[in-house]
């Protein structure tokens, strides 16, 4: 659900218009809609590199973690996730909220995790390193749309 | 409910892929109509009852409908009348802003002609007002806007055939 499908559903709750409140929002989401698309494309283009990048940033830190064990599909298992978690990045920023993020990525990410073993304080450093690389990628006006999201996956491990 | 950014996201995840290409062009005009979009949305909520009565006068008041035996008549089915032209109105300008019908098929079209037939709602006079609402919220938005509300208020009309 979007920020536009989010604020439809409230008004509709309460048999009304859209509120001046929740317009106004939905302007603003409007008026950097360049910069949501170019972000999104950054991020898409640039996956590969941010997840190679923020994994030799990660094991610096991190040595004893199941994508350096030195089997190499654990390795690649884990890089596809971080993958994933930042095409929901590119999602969330083009729909303006984190719905697409909490219903693809973090319902039952925990659980699945553990099962896993998977330890989830490796995973939380991963993560801050996979933003750390993006936001060099994108530029201040693209990261601080972005910047949001990943703090919210990273605080969600 | 869907709406236009949704629909794109939903199945690209299913693929496992970023926007792109058409997808994202088809985001970016959205985007880029996003002013139109909520401008025309906000004079749409602040007129919506002069645009209702105005409808009425233009579309259905003069009629046998309002006379005794018509079924606009008595006040109780004027005002039934009045609350649903507000509905369809209210629920395109939710549509045009979405840029996405799903909102008209789930929460308005859904039963709608069944619940109309047995209530005994006359659907040609239904649809003349619809038409004329066109209209009137054309003069009020402009042409442009007014072009994108017609097309979820046809979609209505269609939903009624």
């Amino acid at each position: 659900m979007s920020i536009v499908a989010k604020a439809i559903a409230q008004s509709d709750e309460a048999n009304r218009f859209l509120s001046s409140a929740e317009l106004t929002k939905l302007q603003d989401f409007f008026n950097n809609g360049t910069v949501r698309i170019s972000a999104a494309q950054k991020l898409s283009a640039n996956q590969q590199k941010i997840v190679d990048d923020a994994s030799q940033r990660f094991w610096a830190q991190c040595p004893n973690t199941p994508s350096n064990s030195g089997n190499p599909q654990k390795t690649a298992l884990c890089q596809r996730d971080q993958g994933w978690y930042i095409r929901l990045v590119s999602y969330c920023v083009l729909a303006g909220n984190s719905k697409p993020l909490e219903d693809i990525g973090l319902d039952g990410m925990r659980d699945m995790y553990v099962s896993l073993g998977v330890p989830l304080a490796n995973l939380k450093l991963a993560m801050k390193c996979v933003k750390e690389v993006a936001m060099g990628v994108l530029n201040s006006e693209e990261g601080a749309l972005a910047a949001p999201y990943f703090d919210q996956l990273i605080r969600a491990f | 409910m869907q709406d236009t950014i949704t629909a794109a996201i939903n199945p690209a995840d299913e693929k496992g892929s970023y926007l792109e290409g058409v997808e994202l062009e088809a985001l970016k005009q959205y985007f880029q109509t996003g002013e139109m979009r909520v401008k025309a949305a906000s004079q749409i909520g602040d007129s919506a009852a002069s645009i209702i009565s105005e409808t009425v006068a233009k579309s259905l008041l003069y009629g046998d409908i309002t006379l005794p035996g018509g079924n606009m008549y008595p006040t109780r089915r004027y005002a039934a009348c009045l609350r649903d032209l507000t509905y369809f109105l209210r629920y395109a300008t939710y549509a045009m802003l979405a840029a996405d019908t799903s909102i008209l098929d789930e929460r308005v079209l859904n039963g709608l002609k069944e619940t109309y037939g047995s209530l005994g709602v006359p659907v040609e006079p239904t649809i003349q007002a619809l038409q004329t609402m066109k209209e009137v919220v054309t003069q009020r938005v402009g042409a442009d806007a007014g072009q994108e509300m017609d097309r979820y208020l046809d979609h209505i009309i269609a939903g009624l055939r």
